[in-house]
């Protein structure tokens, strides 16, 4: 496979950071078994002395986009278009009309590509060997000797105990009775480890690829050898195989260990200085780990009561048999369609099948061996209910499908108590815990609005000069790999921490990584040695010495009150060459860069330029409108999810400008994955790909104010790893070579002639045609951008046979498993166009047929004639 | 910024601000000075140990003291320095009573005013716990941590009794005597 040369920093361990893992115990070597067996954990990334001198001696990607092979030509898929197939008679009617003949039918047609071809699955089955909950820890304030570990279940995490008995007791947990913080712990593998996780995996992928081709027909000479080992393969194995087949993990080592932990503080006139400080927290790998909120509550109170080990215990065990094999995994696209879409139903047919699966097992028992075929018309069994309806309440049934499908519903059994948990079901990257997007907005936006102060200016922060939104020089600075620093004084730390997520999630959109692996939701300033060496963290501190060291930081924001601050001592952007290039190829607008606080002169065009003008009224970038459109939303209270997939919008055209600006000015982007030969292959009126700007002028116009913040961000870990995502992402994505979100603002956002939409709506008719390639669609016509409507507009196009291929790819959406629910939304007047020309085609189709029964009679006679 | 035409302000009216840190072991009684002299004098201060800090500021012969009290417990003495950029007065706290760690003290302190970034800074002891029988006076404490070996530095030990808010004014009225008349760098 011509996988992408994709270039890998090469992260060289430099020595400060052997000091780190020292300091949390012996990580390499010596592999205990069993309950021996301890992880070593530390609170800051095994790679966090890189620095970024090391980062950008790295080579650039220096040919154009890696081009995987082409697939092949749609139409010659059997499955995929049967109007191809169907045999059509010579008498001068098109190929397109034979295929209407399905609409003449009354029954429900079986439809193979409304429902997706994998087998579903759950995303915990029962019997996994991985925990919910890895460890329960608890730590106190000793009045002698400072924070220290109490306990530690079920064995003790190696690694610098003190260390993790500082994070559990916030700075000022004196001053309040509860507070909440969370922090993540880095798995330290080693090299060894590491190599072998990846020969086992790729064993397991090979494995799997020789399955498929067996099944497919291919023999491999090997086979009877390996035919063994693959009867052994059980549904690990298959659980695995879609995860490795659908989406790239990021590529940035073993996953994080998540911490949410409470502190109480307890007075108490019997005891020495009058008060008990105690914390417990649990440690996950999932990034919902909010939910353990109320467990941890009732466990803390157990342990002031009881604090004896036995105490952990009970919660380890309790909250490991919480039972999430009821819900159904998603897809990455169809997590995005779920997570950006406020329909409860979505989706809401995989609960089923999962239940239905489950009552299945439950009565034979056998079944399991035979795998769900999810493609089969789901048939609601009496039995399953919405939870919380009456008919759930009185039936009898054991199992319900969840009122809002964007949450799973189950419960964990405490001394007999059943605490009901929701369990996020769509988890983008990067986003972990219960934040507030809106929250983290409106803090940092209002008092910028009552009272604007100037920034300082640097180039890759204020990119609507010194009157940038502090939100967009936050975004900015995360962006740009900057160390963020969010402060809280007299705050509790959990709100801190939840700010600090909120910022990792604001950054990354669910399209960018990076931020929360490096992200230290709470700190204090026992850690800041350590801090120091990671670059571009993302810090959430209660304590205001931080402010008083600018050298610590490049931007500060201050939550109480609402100001963010770009430090005195940042360093200066760099002058590249990204933005020599762009200057001397758009002359004419090289003096809309703003260039002010760059480390050098600008050479030739000189510093005069007069770049504050740039910076000043007009807004190239499109934030200043973006954030009043945000604003605006916030004041519609159009919800989390709605600034969420406004958010993802941002990020996404961010990287679309990118890519943008690196094939104009470097020849080649690594940042968009296409295929020349492919494009050829399709009509070139559908050819382009990335982002659609409405002329040449205003695309020069956008890319100038962009320049700067592009270029830093072209050196970070962010725009690597998203490298890295989009070569892998490509592997698995459908229609590759076609960029259907390109069409679609082709569409959206451009005055097209008839020739121009035509193409278009005749290419999105001749190519979307599987469950995958509909969820794609979908997926770049979000409710956010009116859904299916501009697709609908097809429907009144000049040409009859756009609006029939219209109405064709229309018909797929609608019984598409997820599209039903865009097709319900289409505007009132897009319906009544569909069912006009659905009429006059069947009508068409009639006359058709009748002159059809003709011919054909005419053609059996001339037969015996002969 | 802003704050230009506060300042301005406060020349006018002579208001100053200064940065103080509050210093020492563990149980010596820092935050009961601390809240001692923020709160109602007559209140009774109950405190409990400081995880990590409190900062608060005081108003006193129209200086405005913002005064940093960090927790003492020996592991967490290292995070000190992280405070001493910016201070111009260090207020260290002595628990008068407790001989068996007067020696312990007097590393601390000294460790702490040898550190550059403190070179600048005042240093007021509280002798506390005056109320203790048997305490050692403030001259003892004096000779205990050995302040007469300080070259170049302004130092005064007082004696006080936090509970009863006994000396503490007049530990602050010696840092506002003595500050230099500089408007506070620790301000960015």
């Amino acid at each position: 496979m011509a996988s992408a040369p994709v270039p890998r920093p090469s992260y060289t361990r430099a020595p400060a950071s052997e000091n780190i893992l020292a300091n949390f115990g012996n990580v390499n070597g010596s592999k205990m078994n069993g309950a021996d067996r301890r992880t070593s954990m530390s609170s800051f990334p095994t790679s966090s002395a890189r620095s970024t001198s090391d980062m950008s001696q790295t080579s650039r990607p220096s040919a154009r986009s890696p081009q995987p092979p082409v697939a092949s030509d749609r139409t010659s898929n059997p499955s995929s278009n049967k109007s191809i197939n169907t045999p059509s008679t010579g008498t001068g009617v098109s190929s397109q009309h034979s295929s209407l003949s399905q609409q003449d039918v009354p029954v429900r047609r079986y439809n193979p590509n409304a429902h997706p071809r994998k087998k579903l699955r759950s995303q915990y089955p029962r019997g996994a060997s991985e925990n919910h909950v890895e460890y329960i820890l608890v730590a106190s304030f000793d009045i002698d000797r400072g924070p220290v570990m109490e306990h530690q279940y079920p064995v003790a995490i190696t690694g610098d105990e003190h260390m993790l008995a500082e994070l559990m007791l916030p700075d000022q947990a004196h001053v309040r009775n509860q507070d909440w913080t969370m922090f993540f712990l880095h798995k330290d593998t080693s090299p060894e480890e590491e190599d072998e996780e990846r020969i086992a995996k790729e064993e397991r992928r090979r494995r799997r690829r020789r399955k498929r081709d067996r099944e497919k027909g291919i023999i491999h000479e090997s086979d009877d050898e390996d035919d063994e080992a693959e009867d052994d393969l059980g549904d690990d194995d298959e659980w695995d195989s879609e995860s490795t087949d659908s989406e790239p993990e990021g590529g940035e080592g073993p996953p994080l260990i998540y911490v949410l932990n409470l502190v109480n503080t307890k007075q108490d006139k019997t005891v020495k200085r009058g008060a008990v400080v105690k914390a417990m927290a649990i440690c996950t790998r999932h990034p919902f780990l909010h939910i353990y909120k109320p467990l941890l509550l009732l466990a803390l109170e157990e342990y002031f009561k009881s604090p004896v080990p036995e105490t952990l215990s009970m919660l380890y065990d309790a909250v490991n048999a919480m039972d999430l094999s009821l819900m159904p995994k998603l897809s990455l696209l169809e997590r995005h369609l779920l997570q950006s879409s406020n329909n409860k139903d979505l989706f809401v047919e995989k609960f089923e099948q999962m239940i239905q699966l489950r009552i299945e097992e439950d009565r034979g028992g056998s079944v399991s061996d035979q795998p769900l075929d999810a493609s089969r018309e789901p048939a609601r069994p009496a039995g399953i209910a919405r939870a919380g309806t009456k008919a759930h309440l009185e039936g009898q049934s054991a199992y319900s499908v969840p009122r809002d499908t964007h949450e799973f519903e189950t419960k964990v059994m405490y001394k007999g108590i059943p605490i009901p948990i929701k369990v996020p079901v769509a988890i983008m990257p990067e986003t972990v815990g219960d934040f507030s997007l809106i929250k983290l907005i409106q803090t940092f936006s209002e008092p910028h609005a009552k009272s604007p102060q100037p920034f300082p200016l640097h180039p890759h922060l204020t990119t609507n000069g010194p009157n940038t939104h502090p939100i967009i020089v936050l975004a900015n600075a995360l962006l740009t790999q900057k160390r963020v620093i969010f402060l809280g004084y007299n705050l509790p730390s959990g709100e801190v921490a939840e700010t600090v997520l909120a910022a990792c999630a604001l950054a990354s959109g669910g399209v960018l990584r990076g931020f929360t692996r490096h992200a230290f939701p709470y700190t204090d300033l026992t850690k800041i040695d350590d801090l120091l060496k990671v670059p571009g963290f993302i810090a959430g501190v209660t304590n205001p010495t931080f402010e008083h060291h600018p050298e610590w930081w490049d931007v500060l924001c201050d939550l109480p009150s609402g100001r963010v601050k770009i430090s005195s001592k940042i360093e200066p952007a760099p002058v590249t060459e990204g933005l020599l290039y762009f200057q001397q190829q758009n002359p004419n607008y090289a003096g809309l860069v703003s260039t002010v606080g760059l480390a050098g002169p600008v050479a030739g065009l000189g510093t005069g330029a007069p770049s504050h003008h740039s910076s000043g009224g007009t807004d190239l970038t499109g934030d200043v409108s973006f954030m009043a459109d945000i604003q605006r939303s916030i004041a519609l209270r159009h919800g989390e999810r709605v600034i969420r997939a406004k958010w993802r919008d941002w990020v996404v055209k961010f990287t679309r400008v990118a890519a943008a600006f690196e094939e104009s000015v470097y020849g080649a982007s690594a940042l968009h994955v296409g295929s020349d030969e492919y494009e050829s292959n399709i009509p070139a009126g559908v050819a382009g790909h990335g982002y659609v700007w409405s002329d040449e002028a205003s695309k020069a116009k956008e890319l100038a104010g962009n320049v700067m913040r592009i270029e830093g961000w072209r050196n970070t870990r962010s725009y690597y790893s998203f490298i890295q995502d989009v070569a892998q992402l490509y592997q698995v994505r459908p229609l590759k070579g076609l960029d259907l979100h390109h069409m679609h603002d082709r569409l959206r956002t451009q005055k097209l002639t008839p020739a121009q939409s035509r193409e278009i709506y005749l290419a999105f008719a001749r190519y979307v045609h599987t469950y995958d390639e509909i969820c794609l669609l979908l997926s770049v016509a979000p409710e956010s951008h009116a859904g299916l409507f501009y697709l609908g507009l097809g429907l009144f196009h000049r040409d009859r046979d756009v609006r029939v291929k219209t109405l064709e790819i229309l018909d797929r959406i609608a019984d598409h498993e997820a599209g039903q629910h865009w097709w319900k939304s289409l505007p009132r007047f897009e319906q009544l166009a569909y069912t006009r020309i659905q009429r006059e085609a069947a009508q068409l189709l009639r006359t058709k047929q009748e002159k059809e029964t003709h011919s054909e009679g005419g053609n059996e006679l001339g037969k015996t004639v002969s | 910024m802003g704050g230009s035409l506060s300042k301005m302000m406060d020349r006018i009216f002579g208001s100053r601000e200064m940065r103080v840190l509050m210093l020492g072991l563990d149980a010596a009684g820092k935050t009961t000075i601390l809240y001692k002299l923020r709160l109602n004098k007559d209140e009774v201060i109950t405190t409990i140990p400081t995880v990590g800090f409190n900062v608060e500021s005081v108003m006193f012969n129209r200086v405005k003291f913002n005064v940093w009290d960090v927790g003492g417990q020996d592991k967490i003495r290292p995070l000190w320095r992280h405070y001493y950029s910016g201070t111009q007065g260090l207020i260290f706290v002595v628990d008068s009573a407790d001989r068996a760690r007067i020696d312990e003290a007097r590393q601390e302190l000294h460790r702490i005013i040898n550190d550059r970034e403190m070179k600048d800074s005042l240093l007021l002891v509280f002798a506390n716990k005056q109320d203790i029988p048997g305490c050692m006076n403030y001259k003892e404490v004096a000779d205990a941590l050995q302040l007469q070996k300080l070259k170049d530095r302004v130092w005064n030990v007082q004696p006080s009794t936090a509970t009863n808010g006994a000396g503490l004014e007049d530990g602050l009225k010696w840092l506002s005597d003595n500050v230099k008349d500089t408007p506070a760098p620790g301000k960015k």
